[in-house]
């Protein structure tokens, strides 16, 4: 096995690099996505600057690549739901097409690479001029699994505190230069919230507290890094819920929607709707949406007027957050041909180069060239959460990080749901999680 | 005196059924006034609002969206494809098995029927995995066949069939057995025809399970010019889409539904003619 894997590598490099320079050719590139189809409003667009958001960036740039590209290589995108995109994904292996180019998330990413499913690609990389060493640290690392790199990291998406200045300032939590202040401890964020609350009559925190986003187990994981803890250790054998740290975390997150402070009958449109209609401060969302609310703000259609992002608060110590990565892999395929691998490499240099635009979707660059750039600070609200980009801190390569989220957020969510107490829900975590462990040996 | 108010707590009681039954009819219909509403307004409000049964501010353009896509023919075209040789197949294979459990003898009949009923137990992500391997050994996902064959052998229409052959009485049987008749021929020209009803009933049924199913259609079609309506539909859709594109989501609904509506107009008579057959009256 570990033979085959080395002479793939080989073969791979040596075909990239031998062709380096070749004479064109024609190769399909298969492009397996979710981020919804475009193809009605761009289409035929190759401007980038013209496209927005993440379905029209990332069709615009294929459109670009494909209208540009020199070597006669075509993209064709197919697109599938979110939901049910690992599915099929995983599904392509059986039924035989199996795509060139796929995005991933890197919590997902072990489940692929642990079972040989997935080219390696440092060597290609290294063929092609991707610099690696532009990659901020979280994001090379959600890429690599067992110190192989089999991914084209292209984003961090992490949570951010989404926040309603106007309703801060009434508060009086407005520093003179137009920030906000934001809690540094646990005490401090229950007492602002209580005055939040008693000065402006609405919701301190709106967050998603009812379906699958599982937007509190997010922020308490961060509480967690925060405290010094991972909550997956990172052989993937344990697992740290249950313990004093875990408690504080749980504790604060509790009483933010004992004491009312939080809204629990809020579910994910719920959370954006009172955000947008100024019914709460703060949103606890992800990058994802920045430039989403920003032109709801703009548009003067919603209540909220006057829009600011911030980094998650150290509010346990230090400055760390959930973050989680999309990126480019190259399923394996026995018979994808030199050509076609060449031709993939090729799509994904391309995106790699373009790295700049998806930023603009909102997600915090990967490549720290591109953070750097003055370019990127001038996009909407990007100098205010920048620091994101450090604090990101990657999940542990462990399989089935999915399900242990999902296993997670029931019992947490009951917390503030059914009125479970945070030692019990914790207790019930701890279980659950164990267990998708045990099965992961 | 007696008869009078008789009828008088007849006409009230009509009354008080009909009112209930609208009233409930009105609950029923709510959900799918608002989702029509949300299909007609601009997705950048219904991300500040989702309240409201009027669809103001109006648009098309969720509409126009789906109709501008070049793929939406083919899809509706394997969707149709699906659903009707689905129907033929299910149609065929339950009349016959029917009719057989119903009147014919034969050895493990009694066993037979019962391991047929026992399929109804057995949920179909039990065997979703098997199903798919086997499949994919074959070779043939990504195929029309793939996404018929293993819907046809239907227990509860095997069970429809049965029961309703069984009360059909003998004498129009024993007619054409005088007169040598075999049991294909008095199948074929004598139950057949009787069983328009239910053939009718179970084929709708089929249909709108064939052209509603996902589950299946994701795994198996995993190529976008092999998508059924549903899974092209849903393909389509961006991350978040429940938040920031409501509108083109509950237009997809609409529009995938409407196929469905129409053929639930047409044949209405029937549908509540089959819930009460099923119910066994």
């Amino acid at each position: 096995m570990h033979h085959s894997k080395t002479l793939a590598r080989l073969a791979l490099a040596t075909a990239l690099v031998g062709s380096a320079g070749s004479a064109a050719f024609s190769a399909d590139i298969s492009f397996l996505r979710f981020f919804g189809d475009c193809q009605t409003e761009y289409g035929t667009v190759t401007d980038v600057a013209a496209a927005n958001g993440e379905c029209g960036i990332i069709t615009v740039l294929t459109n670009k690549f494909n209208a540009e590209n020199t070597i006669g290589a075509k993209v064709v995108t197919q697109t599938v739901d979110w939901g049910a995109y690992y599915d099929q994904l995983t599904a392509t292996y059986s039924t035989g097409n199996i795509p060139d180019v796929a995005v991933m998330h890197s919590s997902v990413l072990p489940n692929f690479s642990d079972r040989d499913l997935l080219t390696p690609l440092g060597d290609a990389f290294a063929a092609a001029g991707i610099d690696t060493a532009d990659f901020v640290p979280a994001a090379l690392k959600n890429a690599t699994t067992k110190d192989t790199l089999y991914a084209l990291p292209y984003d961090l998406h992490a949570l951010l505190f989404h926040v309603n200045t106007d309703l801060m300032k009434e508060a009086g939590f407005v520093n003179d230069d137009g920030t906000v202040r934001l809690p540094t401890s646990p005490e401090e964020m229950l007492s602002m919230g209580r005055e939040f609350k008693e000065k402006t009559g609405k919701y301190f925190i709106a967050a998603e507290s009812q379906s699958s986003e599982g937007m509190m187990v997010r922020l308490w994981q961060s509480f967690m890094w925060q405290q010094g803890v991972d909550v997956l250790a990172a052989d993937g054998k344990t697992a740290s819920i249950n313990t004093p740290e875990g408690q504080k975390a749980a504790d604060l997150i509790k009483a933010l929607y004992d004491e009312g402070l939080a809204n629990t009958a809020l579910d994910y449109p719920g959370a954006e709707q009172a955000f947008l209609n100024g019914e709460a401060g703060i949103l606890i969302n992800g990058t994802w949406v920045v430039d989403s609310y920003n032109a709801q703000a703009a548009s003067g259609e919603a209540t909220l007027k006057n829009y600011q992002v911030a980094n998650v608060p150290p509010i346990f110590g230090a400055s760390k957050v959930w973050a989680d990565s999309h990126m480019w892999v190259m399923p394996k395929d026995e018979s994808r041909t030199p050509e076609e691998a060449e031709a993939a490499m090729a799509f994904m240099k391309f995106l790699n180069d373009n790295n700049f635009q998806w930023a603009r979707t909102g997600h915090l660059s990967v490549r720290q060239s591109v953070i750097d750039s003055p370019e990127f600070a001038a996009l909407p609200h990007r100098g205010e959460y920048s620091a994101t980009a450090e604090n990101a801190t990657a999940l542990p390569a462990v399989q089935n990080q999915r399900a242990i989220f999902a296993a997670m957020y029931s019992d947490f969510n009951a917390m503030w749901l059914t009125g479970t107490s945070s030692a019990d829900a914790l207790s019930a975590m701890q279980d659950s999680v164990d267990q998708i462990l045990r099965r992961n040996r | 005196m007696s008869s009078a108010f008789r009828t008088g707590t007849g006409r009230a009681t009509d009354w008080i059924l009909l009112g209930a039954t609208v009233v409930f009819s009105i609950l029923w219909l709510l959900p799918i006034i608002w989702v029509v509403a949300m299909s007609l307004k601009p997705n950048a409000e219904l991300m500040r609002s989702t309240a409201g049964f009027l669809p103001v501010p109006f648009t098309f353009d969720n509409y126009i969206g789906i109709t501008k896509l070049a793929t939406v023919p083919r899809w509706l075209m394997h969707s149709f494809v699906v659903a009707a040789s689905m129907t033929a197949m299910v149609l065929i294979v339950s009349s016959l098995a029917g009719y057989a459990f119903a009147r014919l003898d034969f050895p493990f009949k009694r066993t037979l029927f019962l391991l047929t009923l026992a399929g109804l137990m057995v949920p179909e992500q039990a065997v979703f995995i098997p199903l798919f391997t086997m499949f994919a050994d074959w070779g043939m996902h990504n195929t029309h066949a793939a996404l018929v064959m293993p819907r046809v052998a239907v227990p509860i229409g095997v069970f429809l069939m049965t029961q309703f052959f069984r009360a059909v009485p003998r004498e129009l049987e024993e007619a054409a057995e005088l007169d040598h008749a075999s049991h294909f021929t008095i199948f074929r020209r004598i139950m057949l025809p009787l069983s328009v009803p239910a053939l009718t009933t179970l084929g709708l049924f089929t249909f709108i399970f064939a052209w509603n199913d996902f589950l299946w259609p994701l795994v198996s079609a995993t190529r976008a010019d092999m998508f059924t309506v549903t899974v092209g539909l849903a393909s389509i859709q961006g991350n978040f889409a429940f938040s920031e594109g409501l509108g083109s989501v509950m237009a997809s609904a609409v529009f995938a539904s409407l196929p469905i509506v129409i053929l639930f107009l047409i044949f209405q008579r029937f549908i509540v003619a089959g819930v009460a057959l099923g119910t066994g009256k």
